[in-house]
């Protein structure tokens, strides 16, 4: 990395519309009323299929009962050092 | 019509469509490699061994037998207790499945892939039945459960048994997945293959430790390593005495015990003492009865053993019984007589029969002991030589799944003994009124009582397999207790098969490629018929000029004159590689030739599993025998065709390269290098950054090495293709010259072309694996459910700065980069509500931070559920990856053991040129040759070069060129029709100047390897940092910034040259500098102190500093002092007012010196320290300094002048 400066710095979350507001806040005190947390995807290990869980969900797949889960690819832009 | 099988046979070709095809559609039916399979065979079957029918365990259960166990009081009369026998009737494994109360799985197996991902242990059930009986009532049987027991990829417990390639792609594997490996916490590891001495046959020892076993012990001895039908072994010893007698050793759970060798003799057979004479010296009309060496010893044996007045074989077992009791643990009901015969059978030669041991067994053990008597005397004597034990001749190989299969038969021993006699006398010892009869026993046995016994014995293996560490009450009869397992580290694919073909402490045979050990026995029950056929009789002599003996698998066949029994073994061995007579091609034929103080001759047959083989051809039949390490020795094997000796050499090699190893295989050439380098090579080729899996998308091993631009080497043999190198690229073709160029290239190090590296030459990657569990790690089973989950706290406070790092669920987004300090993942705290939500409470947000200094990236985030598929998200495992473009101080090298160190990035303008307009990728320095002889590096050189411009594979293989067909003049032609130079060389031109080098270039392609020693892990560098608290030193240890210890030695180093001012700013200014007070008139570190003036506040700290020793106390004066007071009053930290001690100065020393003060303080030492000469406390009357003052003291001759000076 050559310097701080040039490196690309993530834009926050455009998906939850709270977190838009409190971008450079410091402090997020938005609570975004998510006590369950907002469901993410998955992808299940053994049949491929994506489905979303909540934040206390058991892990596995909703289909075949597949123990292993992977995370999606984020949808956000990422790039570092375009030169 | 069914299209036909995947083709196995290679060629050096590059095969491109071919293996593309085999890369996109995984063949259906069987592998294209089958050599790789055959490679890691040996662990798997020995595994397979344990569980088969009639295998191991069946095997090793017999042996144990039935335990009886007696109820009531211990003085009671037997007749009145009852007995309870109880025995292992069989042993089960399950394959690995998920359990019963995971209710969601639609697939119950539970794969070796989930395993890994999931960092978890591949393991099945193990369930023992048991029958017992009450006195004489029926049988019953029940069964338990013995834990989860880690199983063997590929075994027949594993689900990939047999499966084809595609099938293993659909279960992410490789698609040649190997197998051979345990997985234990997602870790794959391996036993090691054990060297241990070989089975069954008396081994003549001489060792300086014999002695201390006694007094008039001497150092030579026989070994005998007796193996049981299920693979464990009881190693007997036999020692001769200074007087001529001989001791029977052997160890019983770690102890050992010594019993006169004649006892073991006659509780063996009804006997006397002229058989037993007769049967160690020969018949009264034979040779052996001449040799007084010997009639006197035997004479002196017999005649020292009547002070034991035992006789009879009844007499005598009844004695040993009597004594090895306690030792034994056998059962209160059997007799002494009994108990005699238990210990025959469990310790006494246990190869020749350890189970319902007959009469005939009885005297074969008798036989087989009185040979080895003889042997021992025989060498004594000088007439025979000592066996080598570290030589692979009288060494076997102990395979994993057979160390495996004893230590469950061991722990399946113990539960049955120590178990369940403790959980026995337990339960009496709480209800004495029961007894084996009673009802409640009847209702609480097989239930209640288990429940005591510790019968995890799954745990227990998973512990063996995690740890390498040896457990065991016996010791197996083995030398070590660490070390058994290792992890089979995936670093790229060369190293990863090197670890099945490996040896503990091992010889090179069993490395060499076309060595196999045997895991079955095969069967040799023809032989014994057959050896009689031909003359073998029972009669023998002790000459062995005059009669030999005969062995099959450790029992005397019989014994034969010495011209009879080369004759015998060569008919054995043309009917063993004609198939002919029932002799199993795999017989080893072990025939020692009587010679003149030679090894002690013989004909030693063996049939066993565990054994080293090989092929080679042989010569009367033209067909492919199998040769062993005992036989090969006195055998005459011709290199080559051209080499067989007419008359003399029986066989011939298949191929010279039969002597290398996989490994040494891939080396090109490798006969033109000098041999070191070769090895070398093989070790480089271990580390080298290649590529470990295809796999790598389910793989989660904690630390991985990829290379990126990975090629199929222009030169190479065709084992490089059989066993499918091409799938897991090891390096990239470079062209390379030989160039003394900018100066960069001095002492092994390369100047890489700037231009290459930047369209990515050598680039690399490492993946690192963090797991992250919120579970509490411990051994203790006290599951309080979910305590912490992922996420951020609802309703708490969270930095904006983390919120953008993780995505909403507390993970990190898959894709970002990360840099030391990132927040990889939050998690809060949680408690369950009434109704069983979880619920934070704290809001409190916790993190987990990245902490290598280097910029990664999040390749794969996983969220690991549990085995019963009802918890959430308590562990997940991140994979992340970290690219490393080559730098300045990597490490390469070439096959030929030529490692160096990229020196410089050199810019493509300026690198030399050649008329074609060629640049070199790498330059070396020409001095990197004479000494190290690699020619092989030259002749791959000019191979590659040709090869690249008639695009051809270049066939590498070793001992294929001649004196009179070279590979120069080969490889030249080749060039030269390519319109190169004949020799390689070429004209090349500077790039910095234009001009034309002086000297012609030897320029050609190389395949380079990118070592995984990096300077990113390496560099080391400190100013100021971290200390270490006591002296302030600098701490040690690169990950903690830590400095590199200027040592003694170098110390002397930087004396002797006389750089003090250096040495003073290692030692000193860059170390443990501290400046600190000192009293000068008492001398000591420990008695200043700063004073406190009562006016100034806190802040401003005064920095007179005084000495509180030197000073006096104001209120413990005297009046009368008082007013003598000259000086400052000060005051200390408690009020206190002093007077004096104002002589402190400031000094600078080390920190360890103050430390030092402080400890010897505290054992009442005191420093006292001479800050200037003039503080030295002065000795003898005041001597004057001045010039006539000292002359004058020289005349009166009342002070040395050198005292004077001080």
């Amino acid at each position: 990395m050559s310097s701080q400066r040039e490196a690309y710095q993530i834009p926050t979350g455009q998906q939850s519309p709270a977190a838009g507001m409190a971008m450079r806040s410091v402090v997020n005190t938005s609570s975004a009323a998510n006590d369950e947390g907002l469901p993410m995807r998955y992808i299940c290990g053994d049949c491929g299929t994506t489905f979303p869980l909540k934040r206390a969900d058991t892990i596995r797949c909703v289909e075949c009962g597949c123990r292993v889960l992977y995370k999606e690819r984020t949808k956000r832009m990422v790039q570092f050092e375009a030169r | 019509m069914a299209p036909a099988p995947t083709s196995t046979s290679w060629d050096h070709e590059y095969n491109t469509l071919r293996r593309q095809k085999l890369f996109t559609d995984p063949p259906t039916d069987r592998s294209a490699y089958p050599l790789l399979q055959i490679a890691v065979d040996p662990h798997i079957e020995s595994f397979d061994a344990i569980f088969e029918e009639g295998g191991l365990i069946d095997k090793g259960l017999a042996d144990i037998d039935t335990r009886t166990y007696l109820d009531g009081d211990d003085r009671s009369p037997l007749a009145s207790r009852n007995r309870l026998s109880i025995k292992y009737k069989g042993v089960h494994v399950q394959k690995s499945q998920v359990p019963p109360s995971n209710k969601f799985a639609k697939n119950r197996e539970i794969l070796p892939a989930e395993c890994r991902e999931r960092h978890v242990t591949y393991r099945g059930k193990l369930a023992a039945t048991f029958e017992y009986r009450i006195n004489d009532g029926e049988a019953r049987e029940f069964t338990r459960e013995l834990g989860q027991m880690p199983l063997m990829v590929k075994s027949k417990f594993c689900h990939l048994r047999n499966n084809s390639p595609a099938q293993l792609v659909a279960r992410k594997e490789e698609s040649e997945e190997l197998g051979g490996y345990f997985i234990v916490n997602g870790i794959e590891k391996i036993i090691r293959l054990l060297l241990v001495n070989r089975r069954n046959f008396p081994l003549a020892i001489e060792r300086p430790s014999f002695q201390n076993r006694g007094p008039s012990y001497t150092s030579y001895g026989i070994i005998i390593r007796s193996v049981r039908p299920d693979e464990t072994s009881q190693t007997n010893n036999l020692h001769y005495l200074n007087d001529g007698n001989v001791t029977f050793r052997f160890s019983w759970r770690k102890s050992e015990y010594l019993v006169p060798v004649l006892m073991i003799l006659k509780a063996l057979v009804e006997t006397n003492d002229r058989e037993i004479f007769e049967g160690l010296v020969g018949s009264p009309d034979s040779k052996g009865i001449k040799n007084t060496f010997l009639t006197d010893r035997v004479e002196l044996l017999l005649r020292t053993y009547k002070t034991y007045g035992l006789y009879t074989k009844e007499q005598t077992r009844a004695y040993l019984g009597e004594k090895f009791r306690p030792v034994l643990g056998v059962s209160e009901t059997l007799s002494n007589y009994e108990a005699g015969t238990e210990f025959l059978r469990k310790i006494v030669l246990v190869h020749l029969g350890n189970v319902n041991v007959t009469e005939k067994q009885d005297s074969d053990k008798f036989r087989l002991l009185l040979l080895s008597i003889r042997k021992l005397y025989a060498l004594v004597a000088g007439e025979c030589a000592v066996d080598n034990p570290d030589a692979a001749q009288n060494q076997e190989i102990l395979l994993g799944g057979f160390l495996y299969g004893m230590i469950i038969k061991e722990r399946l021993d113990e539960l049955l003994s120590t178990g369940v006699r403790a959980s026995l006398r337990d339960y009496f010892r709480r209800n004495p009124a029961r007894t084996f009869t009673s009802q409640e026993f009847g209702k609480d046995f097989p239930m209640k009582i288990f429940q005591k016994t510790t019968e995890n014995l799954g745990e227990m293996l998973q512990y063996f397999l995690s740890t390498g560490n040896l457990n065991s009450q016996s010791g197996l009869d083995l030398q070590q207790v660490s070390g058994f397992t290792v992890v089979a580290e995936k670093l790229n694919f060369l190293r990863f098969i090197s670890h099945f073909r490996m040896v503990h402490r091992g010889s090179f045979f069993a490395q060499l490629k076309t060595t196999t050990i045997m895991t079955k026995a095969v069967d040799a029950s023809a032989i014994p018929a057959l050896a009689a056929e031909l003359g073998v009789v029972s009669t023998s002599s002790a000459a062995t000029d005059e009669s030999v003996p005969v062995m099959l698998n450790g029992r005397i066949l019989g014994w034969c004159k010495p011209a009879e029994s080369r004759r015998i073994a060569d008919t054995f061995r043309y009917w063993k590689v004609e198939g002919s007579h029932g002799v199993p091609l795999h017989l080893e034929i072990g025939y020692v030739p009587a010679s003149n103080g030679g090894s002690y001759p013989g004909i030693y047959m063996s049939s066993e599993p565990a054994r080293m083989t090989r092929p080679v051809k042989y010569l009367p039949l033209e067909k492919e025998d199998f040769v062993g390490p005992l036989e090969q020795p006195y055998m005459s094997i011709a290199c080559t065709e051209p080499e067989v000796v007419s008359g003399e050499s029986t066989h011939v090699e298949f191929d010279p390269t039969n002597m290398l190893s996989i490994l040494a295989n891939m080396t090109p050439f490798s006969d033109f290098n000098q041999s070191p380098r070769n090895m070398y090579q093989c070790q480089m080729g271990k580390q080298t950054m290649g590529t470990p899996a295809t796999a790598l998308r389910y793989r989660t091993d904690n630390k991985m090495y990829r290379i990126q631009t990975g090629q199929t080497p222009v030169v190479r043999s065709p084992l490089h293709n059989a066993y499918g190198f091409d799938n897991f690229p090891n390096g990239f073709n470079a062209v390379v010259a030989v160039i003394s160029y900018t100066g960069y290239d001095m002492d092994d190090a390369m100047i890489i072309n700037k231009s290459a590296h930047e369209r990515g030459f050598g680039h690399g990657t490492i993946y690192k694996v963090k797991k992250i569990t919120l579970k509490e790690e411990s051994r203790s089973k006290n599951t309080k459910g979910v305590q912490k989950l992922f996420g951020f706290a609802p309703g708490g406070p969270v930095k904006g700065s983390a919120q953008t790092m993780l995505d909403n669920d507390g993970l990190p987004h898959v894709g970002r980069m990360v840099q030391e300090g990132d927040v990889i993942c939050a998690w809060h705290t949680v408690t369950a509500d009434y109704s069983g939500n979880l619920v934070n409470r704290d809001g409190q947000t916790h993190f987990e931070k990245y902490k290598d200094s280097e910029v990664g990236f999040i390749e794969e985030v996983r969220l690991l559920g549990s085995e019963t598929g009802n918890e959430p998200a308590q562990t997940i495992s991140i994979k992340f990856r970290i690219p490393r473009s080559p730098v300045i101080g990597d490490k390469f090298s070439s096959r030929h053991g030529q490692k160096g160190v990229a020196s410089q990035k050199w810019p493509a303008i300026d690198m030399p040129f050649s008329e074609s307009g060629i640049q070199p990728d790498i330059i070396i320095n020409p001095h990197a040759f004479p000494s190290r002889m690699t020619i092989g590096m030259f002749v791959e050189s000019l191979a590659g070069k040709a090869g690249c411009l008639h695009g051809l594979a270049q066939e590498s293989t070793p001992f294929r060129f001649d004196e009179e067909n070279t590979a120069g003049d080969y490889f030249g032609h080749q060039l030269k029709m390519a319109g190169y130079n004949y020799h390689g060389n070429e004209p090349m031109y500077s790039g910095i100047t234009g001009e034309e080098l002086a000297a012609d270039i030897y320029i050609g392609v190389v395949y380079y390897q990118r070592l995984r020693h990096m300077v990113n892990d390496k560099y080391q560098v400190r100013t100021t940092g971290p200390v270490v608290s006591t002296t302030g030193q600098p701490i040690k240890g690169r990950k903690r910034g830590g400095g590199i210890r200027v040592g003694e030695m170098e110390r002397d180093a930087l004396l002797a040259h006389g750089t003090a001012f250096l040495l003073q700013d290692r030692l000193m200014n860059c170390s443990d500098y501290s400046r600190s007070w000192i009293c000068r008139k008492c001398g000591s570190f420990l008695s200043v102190q700063p004073t406190v003036s009562p006016f100034v506040t806190k802040k401003k700290m005064v920095s007179t500093v005084r000495c509180r020793n030197c000073a006096v106390r104001l209120d413990q004066m005297k009046d009368g002092e008082m007013a003598k007071i000259t000086g400052e009053i000060w005051e200390d930290g408690q009020g206190n007012q002093w007077v004096g001690g104002e002589d402190t100065t400031l000094v600078a020393v080390p920190g360890a010196l103050k430390y030092l003060d402080v400890e010897l303080a505290a054992m009442g030492v005191k420093l006292k320290y001479r800050v200037d000469p003039k503080d030295a406390t002065r000795r003898g009357p005041l001597v004057q300094t001045k010039w006539d003052g000292l002359a004058s003291g020289r005349k009166a001759d009342s002070q040395q002048p050198a005292l004077v000076a001080a």
